[in-house]
């Protein structure tokens, strides 16, 4: 500890503050991240514990007061780079730290909002991302905040000055890779993943020296590629070739870039995987693993325990990338997943046994549930889009849920006390079918055309709470627009979640009344966290309107066209009395 | 010419015509031609269009560039950019929006293809001045003796297509899927036909020029060229133009009348010609 003092480049305020609190001077550990969940104080982890279950013990706000909740302060990220802030908070020792979009971090005060510094990182010129310029948050550990950046690199920054420590390419920006998941960090080990919207992107897990950036372990997603460990193989990915025809395993997609979560009793990590290449299912007959699937990969070693697929043989761009969040039901060990298919799965955490998949949301075209005995999905094939044809377009599929999700990125939230998960999901549905010619690259292309719709009248979004014993929706919070932002859950019975519309909500855990709510001046897309601090409990939450919605025009994009474009962290408390 | 080349006929220069002028007055030619530089965009990776050659951008598309900015007067500055997903976002990135990044809009964008409906879909943007007619083609080599069977009996061969292309989709899905599990995916189209020539594969599915590139680089005996259509391929062919913003017609006006006395002096096929590549006018031109 005595050395990191010296070392810091803020020596005196690090010193000051060492002696006025001296348990916070080294930072947080491996073990305080572990225990992440349980202490109050701060806010350590993405998901609020390694589990990312955003549970919270604290109870000051709750179900009968926080109609009183104001406004703190709030602090804006400044410049001209208002779009997109989908990401969480982390708080430690009197700082809140929180990623922008354009790959950049900031600490601000957490009593006051003031900014302490901020870090831009600079990107390449060239660099084209597919969906948007977003960043999902940071890891803490020790003297350093890491964070993935839109060029595919691993950045970690000292938490008192925002310098940099050390700084890895984790893969090549220019092959069309690129990262915006908040790091996992796990015994030392910063473990990521990766994301390109290009196809020939393979999927990948990395674990690498917290201290150092270098690898410790690589474990590829997609069948036949070697695995790592301390730089030796380690281990093909399932069988070469198994499930793919030819060479399309070389190329087949599934990337990893949505990160993952940590179960410390079964010392795995859980990361979901994307759809597979070419988008044609009919070009790549069988399974094609590990595409669309989670993957229970061993902490220690990189080495897959279990997987298992959520959309085996996926035609519709139904990317599996959705946090599973380990759970204790009934004595048993187990975890969930709200997939983009809209099932929402339950599985023993311990060998990825099937226990459920029930729908989480209005309609699914594609499946008529799961067979219980085989954990796969009883397919409607008349709704699977056809083979692509030299004859004209081919026959339109009418698709629920759209390729963007029954849920898409923003995670969910399960409550101890309720015993419920708490989902924000989207009601939509998606015209498609094969372009006669389209082109890419300058060059003719047989693309897939598609257009998103909503499939109700009166809402998009909706907030579920979805009990995980018996697969059914105990209650839900229609919203016009789409739902774009994560869920925290707390032990004063409430569930907070944004809006596009600009709000922050709070609903009663088992009721799902709405019971207070503050518009933040622009779209709520990122994840709210509470935490206790001189003996009053915060909530905070990022306000800017942005991510891959806005994309996509057509009847959706009336739900959010007056939207304004923002950039802002927002905090609040209760009023001293 | 606009009036004869135009994919929306009258209509986008009856709107074009009614929009205002821009806030400096001059209009997008002569800005290019006050600053003294014409901003030309071309793909990443696109032998024989545009690649990086050890350090230098060189190409059909390149030097076609630089002969249009020097026909204006004006210094060429031609940039690279990484394909999208589709030619939308190509067109939104590189013409008429810039990235999010950074990436300032072109003057223009090369290597566009000149087609109604992307037209209709991108209508940020006039594509305008078709300059070739590209198609698809075949190589074969090796152990492939007779290059001109039908496709259906390369069955058993190492079948080169670059990933996500036409010609993957066709060998993939093609006659009941049956060459299927023969075909190995190359990063780019130039790549099959040098893995043809290195006996890495024995038949290889790309565009005429990408062939025709390849054949003249690698001067190889063994590649022997397909001289019968490829049976149920997709595409009959396409013309390849090139994209201003809707409000630069002006710029897209001279741009036509340059590549038009460039195809009637022969400087468009000397310049296509200098990669092995015989010129071959637009069917739209």
């Amino acid at each position: 500890m005595k050395m990191k003092v010296s070392r810091s480049l803020a020596g005196f305020a690090t010193l000051a503050l060492a002696l006025s609190a001296p348990a916070l001077a080294g930072g947080p550990t491996s073990a305080d991240l572990a225990n992440d969940a349980a202490s109050t104080g701060d806010v350590l982890t993405y998901g609020m514990g390694p589990q990312a279950q955003r549970f919270s013990p604290l109870a000051q706000i709750n179900a009968s007061t926080v109609k009183d909740l104001i406004p703190a302060y709030s602090a804006s990220l400044g410049g001209e780079k208002q779009r997109g802030q989908e990401s969480q908070p982390l708080v430690y020792d009197g700082t809140i730290y929180v990623t922008g979009s354009y790959s950049r971090v900031f600490a601000f005060d957490s009593h006051t909002g003031e900014k302490k510094w901020e870090f831009d990182a600079r990107l390449p010129d060239g660099i084209m991302p597919c969906c948007d310029v977003v960043n999902r948050g940071a890891a803490i550990h020790g003297d350093k905040i890491i964070f993935a950046t839109l060029d595919a690199h691993l950045v970690a920054l000292n938490r008192n000055t925002g310098k940099v420590i050390w700084n890895k390419a984790i893969a090549d920006y220019q092959a069309g890779y690129s990262a915006t998941a908040a790091p996992l960090i796990v015994k030392d080990m910063v473990i990521t993943g990766n994301s390109g919207g290009e196809f020939g992107v393979v999927g990948e897990v990395q674990a690498r020296n917290v201290d150092t950036g270098e690898l410790v372990w690589t474990r590829p997603t997609v069948e036949g590629h070697m695995g790592t460990l301390h730089g030796q193989p380690n281990g093909i990915s399932g069988k070469t070739n198994a499930t793919w025809p030819g060479d399309l395993w070389k190329t087949g997609g599934a990337a990893t870039w949505l990160g993952g979560t940590y179960d410390p009793g079964t010392n795995l990590v859980y990361f979901g995987t994307g759809n597979p290449g070419p988008w044609n299912s009919h070009l790549r007959p069988g399974d094609n693993l590990y595409s669309s699937s989670t993957l229970a990969i061993d902490a220690d070693t990189g080495v897959i325990k279990w997987s298992f697929q959520t959309t085996p043989h996926d035609g519709w761009d139904f990317d599996g990338v959705n946090e599973f969040i380990p759970f204790d039901m009934d004595g048993k060990k187990l975890g969930a997943k709200a997939d983009r298919n809209g099932y929402f799965f339950v599985l023993d955490r311990t060998n990825g046994k099937f226990i459920s998949a029930n729908k989480f949301v209005m309609q699914t075209t594609w499946a008529n549930g799961f067979n219980p005995k085989t954990g796969r999905p009883n397919y409607v094939d008349a709704n699977r889009p056809g083979p692509p044809s030299a004859d004209g377009k081919g026959n339109s599929v009418f698709a629920s849920p759209s390729f963007l999700g029954g849920k898409n990125w923003m995670p969910m939230a399960y409550s101890k006390d309720t015993g419920l998960f708490y989902i924000p999901s989207n009601d939509w549905g998606m015209d498609i079918w094969n372009e006669p010619i389209a082109y890419k690259k300058g060059a003719a292309y047989l693309g897939a055309g598609f257009t998103i719709k909503p499939i109700a009248e009166d809402h998009i979004g909706a907030l579920r709470a979805m009990d995980p014993r018996t697969g059914k929706i105990v209650w839900e919070y229609k919203n016009k627009a789409p739902l774009w932002g994560g869920v925290l859950t707390t032990a004063g019975n409430l569930v907070f979640t944004g809006t596009p519309e600009g709000y922050l909500k709070a609903f009663d855990a088992k009721t799902g009344q709405e019971l207070w709510k503050f518009n933040t001046g622009s779209g709520v897309v990122g994840s709210p966290v509470t935490w206790e601090q001189d003996g009053e409990q915060y909530v905070a939450v990022m306000s800017g309107w942005g991510g891959a919605v806005p994309l996509w025009g057509g009847e959706v994009a009336k739900t959010f066209k007056d939207i304004s474009q923002g950039g802002s962290l927002w905090v609040f408390k209760l009023p001293k009395h | 010419m606009i009036a004869r080349r135009s994919l929306l006929g009258g209509l986008a220069s009856i709107v074009a015509g009614l929009a205002l002028p821009s806030p400096l007055g001059a209009t997008p030619l002569a800005k290019v031609k006050e600053l003294g530089v014409l901003r030309a965009a071309v793909y990443k990776d696109n032998r024989p269009w545009s690649w990086n050659d050890g350090g230098t951008l060189r190409g059909i598309d390149v030097d076609l560039a630089r002969a249009l900015a020097a026909a204006l007067g004006v210094r060429a500055d031609v940039v690279e950019f990484l394909a999208g997903e589709d030619l939308g976002d190509d067109l939104r990135n590189v013409v008429w929006r810039g990235g999010l990044l950074g990436f300032q809009p072109c003057d223009v964008m090369m290597h566009v293809p000149f087609d109604r409906k992307l037209q209709l879909d991108n209508d940020q943007v006039a594509i305008v001045a078709p300059y070739y007619r590209e198609g698809f083609g075949a190589v074969c080599g090796n152990e492939q003796s007779d290059c001109e069977v039908p496709p259906p009996q390369f069955k058993g061969r190492r079948i080169a297509a670059e990933l996500a292309s036409i010609p993957d989709l066709y060998l993939l899905g093609g006659f009941g899927g049956v060459l299927r599990s023969d075909v190995i995916h190359f990063p780019t189209g130039y790549e099959t036909i040098a893995a043809v020539g290195a006996n890495k594969a024995d038949v290889a599915v790309a565009t005429q020029a990408q062939i025709e590139a390849a054949l003249f680089d690698l001067k190889n005996p063994g590649i022997k060229r397909r001289k019968g259509p490829l049976q149920a391929i997709m595409s009959p062919g396409w013309d390849i133009a090139l994209a201003v913003k809707e409000n630069s017609r002006t710029l897209g006006d001279a741009i036509e009348t340059l590549i038009a006395a460039m195809a009637a002096d022969g400087r468009m096929a000397a310049i296509f010609g200098q990669y092995g590549v015989t010129w071959k006018p637009a069917l739209a031109g």
